[in-house]
């Protein structure tokens, strides 16, 4: 019940949605240190593939970014980060939504009987 | 830890407002004068590093400017010494308010990213709710 696909898809997609929201926070909050480079989160390819293939668990991989840098070395872009955050923010409210209807129907054949 | 997004934005809400402090400190003291005998108030500059294992980010050190500072000619000033010249801060004034809008900015983003980090922690504490 737990374990089916779609739970197991669901806890994948929230876990890489966190993974993402911290490493924009990081990315964020270093906007300003020499040498910093951004990172990416990526877990979307690896999640379909394994829902395919009926299993639903997918670890999310991070990535450095390679855009060029600005000249102290640093190459965090605000815009970029900041429309990913509020994009992050908002499919992690859709999944979570998501599992809480996954709860909600095994409640329903709970109390059905 | 659970409410990580916020801690990592939080270092560097830290770390912006070091650097706002020094820049204020610097432009408070853009005109001190000072003995030639002496040193010339020193520039406090903020020195920034990424957190080990994506935590935020981090004062590594704080560097002081110049003590050297600019010798300007004021026979007139009390402090003058027997040439004539006194000795004034080694500091930009424009590079200085730039440096201070940047952390500024830099305040602001992140200030923005603990909204959205407790728009996400809401909804994952929203999970099982019926």
């Amino acid at each position: 019940m737990f374990d089916s696909v779609t739970s197991v898809a669901l806890g994948s997609a929230l876990d890489g949605l966190s993974l993402r929201q911290n490493t924009i926070a990081n990315n964020i909050a270093n906007i300003n240190t020499p040498n910093y480079h951004a990172k990416r989160v990526q877990f979307e390819d690896a999640l379909a593939a394994s829902v395919s293939a009926g299993n639903g668990y997918a670890a999310p991989t991070v990535s450095t970014s390679q855009e060029p840098t600005q000249l102290n070395g640093n190459n965090v872009n605000l815009d970029t980060e900041t429309l990913s955050n509020v994009d992050t923010v908002l499919r992690y409210q859709f999944a979570a939504r998501a599992v809480g209807d996954e709860f909600t129907a095994i409640r329903t054949a709970l109390r059905t009987s | 830890m659970t409410f990580d997004a916020i801690g990592i934005a939080g270092s560097a809400l830290t770390v912006h407002r070091k650097w706002l402090d020094a820049v204020s400190d610097n432009l408070a003291n853009i005109n001190d004068v000072s003995r030639t005998s002496g040193k010339a108030f020193q520039a406090r500059y903020v020195e920034a590093a990424e957190g080990s294992d994506g935590n935020g980010v981090y004062v590594k050190s704080t560097p002081q400017g110049s003590a050297t500072g600019r010798l300007v000619y004021q026979p007139d000033h009390p402090l003058a010494d027997a040439q004539g010249y006194v000795r004034y801060p080694d500091i930009d004034l424009s590079e200085q308010m730039g440096a201070l809008i940047v952390a500024q900015r830099g305040y602001q983003a992140n200030a923005q990213v603990v909204d959205r980090a407790r728009e996400t922690y809401q909804a994952a504490l929203e999970i099982g709710k019926s």
